[in-house]
């Protein structure tokens, strides 16, 4: 196989996509609205709605601690509660620990492991504590890992697994231009009539979408890492990307889910006479990310490291069986006899 | 030189092309005639090593279509033009000619020469820059032949390349074409168009599915016709057929209108008794000449059409 050869055909097909309308549309827009948009529109909200992480500087100071008592009624100030039950008090900077609080009014204090049924807390620092039909103002997390840390963790990786969706998709646009555009062109005929072989044809047509396609989901992922930690890191304390969890599915993963998509749409292009055609039964390319994306969110499994990896097996072996598929669809005689 | 023998290739129960044997010599001009699905283009494919035979074999120059390491080295020395130019319509000329060019190995310091000696010599070098799909049916045609001829090959395959061309083009492509049969190239021409056969082919091949006829056009009229003579008068009296028909040399006489067309071994012999008898019978003779029997006439003797 000559590599000479191989770039020929891929420059060619990239100098001719530059041409296309639809598929510079695509590969503009499509990692734009990904990388950008949609990450703003999802976590510009979850950060204004969200707290602050550092708790408040309340510098309270405890004269008493009382350990569990039952206290009805009254004012308190500079106390520290543990396993208590308060009923209709009104306490300031104290500390509560393992306490039950009913129609209380708690303000610039501490709470910890502690249950508040009605009444209300304000401008205090809290940990682990259940509101059961209360109001909570101007609360600050104590936690390293509150509730709304964790969501928004997962929401990022929610918002990650598009880095795999684009190298699906993308392919199916270019695919459908490049073969069954080419097909429908009879521009192969005198393509094969060239001392250039199946598998050199093969290589050059697949490298010049797979180069577009990993190129901008690559250089997308670069803003999308410096949003992500724009809006992220104020509620986190730390930037969370690139984690490697990301890096081996940016880097790895997703390479391997945009060949298994090149070789699934030179099959579909084989069999349809149509790009539109081409590209919605090529589109089913995507099924296989989307059930990543559901298992995902159903919190059936975490996405770490391991898990990538494991992943990006699967796709690998899955990728040499459709390759194998591809290169015995890919034959100049089955091109110009059975391709329709 | 192009051999074929026994070259059979079918598609399920259907034969297109059975066993066919050919010898194109070196720099000749060869056209194969014959109606739709009489096998020509699948002929052209097999030698193009684009499509396998399923029985028999090829060569071409010494190179057998049947092994796939010579069939690479075939694809480097031939250039072929489909029926369907098949060019990228959204690159320029130049651009289509210089990756073909590249694919055919043409060094990079002779790539641009000969591209820019091609399109001026088909009188398309002011749109070199322009997509080929601003371009008309002809001019495409004559990006599709610059094309196949890019990289010098030996041998010329050409798929119907007047097929669908106005008058204008298609007298541009016939001429351009007379120019490479004057350079000795090997051609191999698949037409439907009979004058174009008639003009710049040495030897004709008629197909359908197998091959029904071959040799020059005019020795093809020699195989199913004898020498006739038309004698075209003012009128043409009693008894005249009669008498011309018992000259001696003379096989057969037949009346068309105000002429005599008289068939003769010997038309050098026959021809002055002809004459002689006609005027001492009182008859005007205006003209009298050899009946020309065409490759169309030929087409329709084999293949059962009707004029």
């Amino acid at each position: 196989m000559r590599l000479d050869r191989i770039w020929i055909v891929a420059k060619k097909d990239m100098a001719e996509f530059r041409t296309n309308k639809y598929i510079m549309y695509t590969l503009v827009l499509m990692p734009l609205l990904m990388a950008l948009v949609l990450p703003t529109i999802y976590l510009t909200p979850v950060t204004m709605f969200s707290a602050p992480s550092e708790p408040y500087d309340l510098g309270i100071v405890s004269n008493q601690t009382l350990e569990n008592e039952t206290i009805q009624g009254g004012t308190y100030q500079n106390i520290t509660f543990v396993d208590c039950v308060l009923e209709d008090v009104i306490a300031e900077s104290c500390y509560f620990e393992g306490c039950e609080l009913r129609t209380s009014l708690v303000r610039s204090s501490q709470l910890a492991n502690s249950t508040v049924f009605d009444g209300a807390v304000m401008r205090s620092n809290v940990l682990n504590v259940t509101f059961n039909n209360a109001v909570a103002s101007d609360l600050r997390n104590m936690g390293e890992d509150t509730e709304q840390e964790s969501f928004l963790f997962q929401f990022i990786g929610f918002l990650l697994l598009f880095f795999i969706l684009i190298p699906a998709i993308i392919p199916t646009v270019i695919a459908s231009y490049s073969f069954v555009g080419e097909k429908l062109n009879r521009s192969l005929e005198p393509l094969l009539a060239t001392p250039t072989t199946d598998a050199e044809l093969l290589a050059g047509k697949s490298l010049s979408i797979f180069l577009p396609t990993m190129l901008v989901t690559w250089l997308s992922f670069i803003p999308f890492v410096l949003l992500v930690n724009f809006l992220a890191a104020p509620i986190l304390g730390y930037a969370p990307l690139p984690d490697l969890t990301w890096l081996i599915g940016v880097f790895l993963l997703a390479p391997l889910f945009c060949i298994m998509a090149i070789a699934l749409n030179v099959i579909v292009s084989s069999r349809v006479t149509d790009v539109r055609a081409s590209q919605q039964l090529g589109s089913l390319v995507v099924l296989p990310v989307v059930a990543v994306f559901i298992i995902s969110l159903s919190g059936l499994f975490v996405l770490g490291p391991l898990t990538m990896l494991l992943m990006a097996g699967v796709i690998a072996l899955v990728d040499i069986g459709i390759a194998y598929l591809t290169v015995r669809t890919f034959q100049r005689e089955e091109i110009l006899i059975r391709w329709k | 030189m192009i051999e074929t023998h026994g070259l059979t290739r079918t598609f399920g129960d259907n034969t297109a092309v059975d066993a066919l044997d050919l010898k194109i010599r070196d720099g000749e001009v060869f056209g194969f005639i014959g109606p739709n699905g009489a096998g020509k283009t699948t002929t052209v494919r097999m030698l193009c090593c684009l499509i396998a035979p399923t029985a028999g074999t090829a060569y071409v120059h010494g190179l057998d279509v049947n092994r796939p390491e010579e069939a690479l080295l075939i694809r480097g020395k031939i250039g072929l033009l489909p029926e369907v130019p098949g060019l990228y319509e959204s690159l320029s000329a130049y651009r289509n000619l210089d990756f073909y060019a590249q694919l055919y190995d043409v060094p990079k310091g002779v790539r641009a020469e000969r591209i820019e000696s091609l399109l001026r010599t088909l009188g398309m070098w002011e749109r070199r820059d322009d997509a080929v799909g601003k371009f008309s049916k002809g001019m495409k045609q004559k990006i599709a032949i610059a094309r196949a001829l890019v990289h010098e090959p030996d041998y010329l395959f050409l798929d119907e390349p007047t097929s669908g061309l106005d008058p204008e083009a298609s007298l541009t492509v016939r001429n351009y074409l007379l120019d490479l049969k004057k350079e000795g190239r090997t051609i191999f021409l698949n037409t439907h168009n009979l004058d174009d056969a008639a003009r710049l082919c040495d030897r004709v091949g008629v197909m359908r599915t197998s091959l029904l006829a071959i040799g020059s056009p005019d020795e093809l009229a020699g195989m199913f016709w004898g020498h006739t003579t038309v004698v075209r008068m003012r009128r043409v009296g009693p008894g005249m057929t009669e008498a011309v028909g018992s000259l001696p040399g003379v096989t057969a006489v037949r009346q068309e209108g105000t002429s005599l067309l008289v068939d003769a071994a010997s038309p050098d012999d026959a021809n002055p008794l002809i004459m002689k008898v006609l005027i001492s019978m009182g008859g005007e003779v205006l003209s009298m000449g050899e009946l020309k029997r065409g490759l169309e006439d030929v087409y329709l003797k084999l293949l059962g059409g009707k004029r």
